[in-house]
């Protein structure tokens, strides 16, 4: 008996430190960036930086020294990378990689959106402590932003539930675990066309989320001398780089999760490859191609697209799927 | 909205990069690009034009009189305070300063940036003593135009002064009417009147001023 | 063993930042283009940043003008260590043309500590690539000592 426990403690410990945990996020992620950036040098026609490059970044950050200003309140403002780096540690624990799922059943949907708002208002909760004007700014861009991205996010995972619930007949499933076993069963949902739609704005999103072009006002170097992070240096900028970069990999999994869900075999280690290779073409097509032909966006263009466009997708997506279609 | 860029993207995307990759193949630059200073000191006499025309304030010389007499040189050029624009070289009649293509001047600790030559400027002859003054014969002689002493003129042309001049050759140079003959071995300053029109080229340029209208 | 990761991470990815204390734009010019796709220096790692306390590199311009004095001051003072200061071109190392102005402060090493100094009016983006090769050396063995 203890020794059920003990090993299943035990296993838990991988499953967070290890595999869909710490350290698949970290490199991961950091690999996604790397190519994120060579992508975007070689459609400029330039060489771009070794895909290693944000490694270097990250521990170069580490060795440099940490200055806090006189003005920043300082717990506040070494605490809150951390608070981020965990909670988006902790998606893409409950993220499913094709039918496995680390922690079944313990979360779902919502739970998920809910945790994907943390990494944001950490970063606004660093910023507004480091009692900069230019990360004021910042803040309340990047506060738009999320706002902004949270209507088309919420009617697309309502259109997915909805298609899920209807073809098992409960109405509406939000269970992350149900939706992988759904898709491994009969297939990936970007096959029916309903689910098109909602693809495509979850696409959109995407760049939204991870502040990437054209929606990046919010960390926009030229005007405000990088926004949310002008007084950060050292160790917690190094974690504010890491955290972008997991947040990268956390939304191209769930994207891979939610509409390509039933590509892989069911050997996991294969289905950890499959998933990272899917998660690279999606990388390249709703990040870097986006940031190589688009210019930046003022913040009410941001909102307006967003509210407009994207919504509209969504929200064609779901009430197609509330008619069973 | 317009994408203008997306076929360009995906092009690029799949061709060589445009870069030149520099560190890693070595580049040369233009043929007269103006670079380095190259300073040949064996050539040099001395002349002070390059400190009077640089517009940085870049060149500067010290001198110091060795055992023989002779004067020790040395002319330095700062490039931490140099514009290239070349007009040292371009006003050097000896040819003795050179800007090459060498572009990697990169300073890291304090005389780096510094290029030096030395040489040395021997005694001049001692001179032959003047000769005893004509009598003041009746018969009017025509003034000798190399006379010792360096009265003006009084029309307009110029009288060089021997103990000052160097034969740098650069009044000759600068003469519109090709009137000043100078020539540096032989020691010989000589002025065709009648090619002369006394603008005074000649006085503003000499670097010594040796010659006095 | 995580020390030496790290310096060699800081030659690696050394981040730029550039302060124009008053020059002609020449030597900016020159700087910009060479984050062109024709000299591309990111592929050695060398990024702008947008702040001071996110950069390693400092690279200053411009003969340092009385007014802009203690502003450059100000933004060199907030970079984080270890750090290296680049002075570009002929203005910040003497005046150049400027000598003796009332209105210039010239050079800045008479301010702060100068590591390298990148000579040219302006230099040329190959000089300029030399310089900051140097100053991420520098870099290293600033970290390594740290």
């Amino acid at each position: 008996m203890t020794a059920n426990i003990f090993i299943n403690g035990l296993q838990y410990l991988g499953y967070i430190l290890i595999f869909p945990g710490f350290l698949f996020c970290f490199v991961c992620g950091m690999l996604l960036t790397g190519i994120d950036r060579k992508l975007v040098a070689r459609m400029q026609k330039r060489v771009g930086p070794p895909i290693l490059q944000p490694f270097y970044d990250f521990f170069k950050l580490c060795g440099k020294e940490t200055i806090v200003p006189a003005a920043a309140s300082r717990t506040t403002f070494l605490m809150t990378p951390l608070v981020g780096l965990a909670a988006l540690v902790v998606i893409q624990l409950f993220i499913p990689i094709h039918g496995f799922s680390a922690f079944s059943g313990m979360a779902d949907i919502i739970v998920i959106l809910y945790l994907l708002l943390i990494p944001a208002l950490a970063a606004i909760l660093g910023a507004a402590a480091s009692g900069s004007p230019y990360a004021g700014v910042g803040l309340s861009r990047e506060m738009v932003t999320i706002i902004s991205c949270e209507l088309p996010l919420v009617l697309v995972l309502l259109a997915v539930a909805k298609t899920v619930g209807n073809a098992m007949g409960t109405g509406l499933c939000f269970s992350m675990s149900d939706i992988a076993d759904y898709q491994v069963q009969h297939g990936s949902l970007i096959t029916k066309l309903s689910m098109i739609p909602a693809a495509i704005a979850f696409a959109m999103v995407i760049p939204g989320e991870t502040g990437s072009h054209p929606f990046d006002t919010a960390e926009a170097e030229t005007e405000i001398c990088e926004g949310m992070h002008a007084e950060y240096s050292g160790a917690p900028l190094a974690v504010f780089k890491l955290s972008h970069a997991i947040k990268v990999l956390t939304l191209t999994s769930l994207f891979v999760a939610l509409f390509f869900g039933g590509i892989g075999t069911g050997l996991v280690a294969l289905d950890g490859v499959i998933v990272f290779a899917l998660c690279v073409i999606a990388t390249a097509l709703f990040i870097s191609f986006v940031h190589a032909v688009t210019a930046r966006l003022k913040i009410e263009q941001v909102f307006k697209y967003y509210w407009t466009v994207v919504s509209g997708l969504a929200l064609v997506s779901l009430v197609l799927a509330w008619y069973g279609m | 909205m317009d994408f203008p860029f997306i076929r360009e993207a995906v092009v690029k995307l799949f061709s060589k990069p445009s870069c030149n990759n520099y560190p890693f193949t070595p580049r040369e630059a233009a043929p007269n690009y103006r670079g380095r200073i190259v300073f040949h000191p064996e050539t040099c006499i001395n002349c002070n034009m390059c400190e009077r025309v640089c517009a940085g304030g870049a060149i500067t010389h010290t001198s110091v009189k060795n055992e023989e007499g002779d004067d020790v040189i040395t002319r330095s050029f700062d490039l931490g305070s140099c514009t290239f624009c070349s007009t040292c070289a371009d006003f050097c009649t000896r040819h003795s300063i050179e800007l090459t293509q060498d572009y990697h001047m990169i300073g890291i600790e304090e005389g780096d940036l510094i290029v030096s030559g030395t040489f040395i400027k021997k005694k001049p002859a001692p001179k032959p003593a003047p000769k005893p003054a004509a009598p003041a014969a009746a018969k009017e002689e025509t003034a000798a135009p190399a006379a010792p002493a360096v009265k003006p003129r009084g029309d307009g042309k110029p009288a060089q002064d021997p103990d000052k001049c160097v034969y740098c050759t650069i009044c000759a140079r600068k003469c519109p009417g090709e009137a000043l003959t100078v020539d540096r071995k032989e020691k010989i300053w000589k002025l065709d009147e009648d090619k002369c029109v006394a603008c005074g080229t000649c006085a503003d340029v000499c670097p010594k001023n040796a010659i006095v209208i | 063993m995580f020390q030496k990761l790290i310096a060699e991470s800081a030659a690696k990815s050394p981040w730029l930042f550039h302060i124009n204390s008053g020059s002609c734009n020449g030597c900016d010019i020159e700087l910009v283009a060479v984050l062109t796709p024709r000299y591309d220096v990111e592929r050695l790692g060398f990024k702008l940043a947008g702040s001071p306390r996110q950069a390693d590199i400092v690279v200053v311009t411009g003969p340092v003008t009385k007014q802009s004095l203690n502003r450059v001051l100000s933004a060199i003072s907030q970079v984080p260590e270890p750090r290296c200061i680049v002075t570009m071109g002929s203005c910040p190392q003497s005046g150049n043309v400027f000598k003796g102005s009332y209105s210039v402060c010239a050079p800045l090493s008479q301010y702060v500590h100068v590591d390298v100094d990148i000579a040219g009016c302006a230099p040329k983006p190959e000089a300029i690539i030399d310089g900051l090769a140097k100053a991420t050396e520098i870099l290293k063995e600033k970290r390594g000592r740290m």
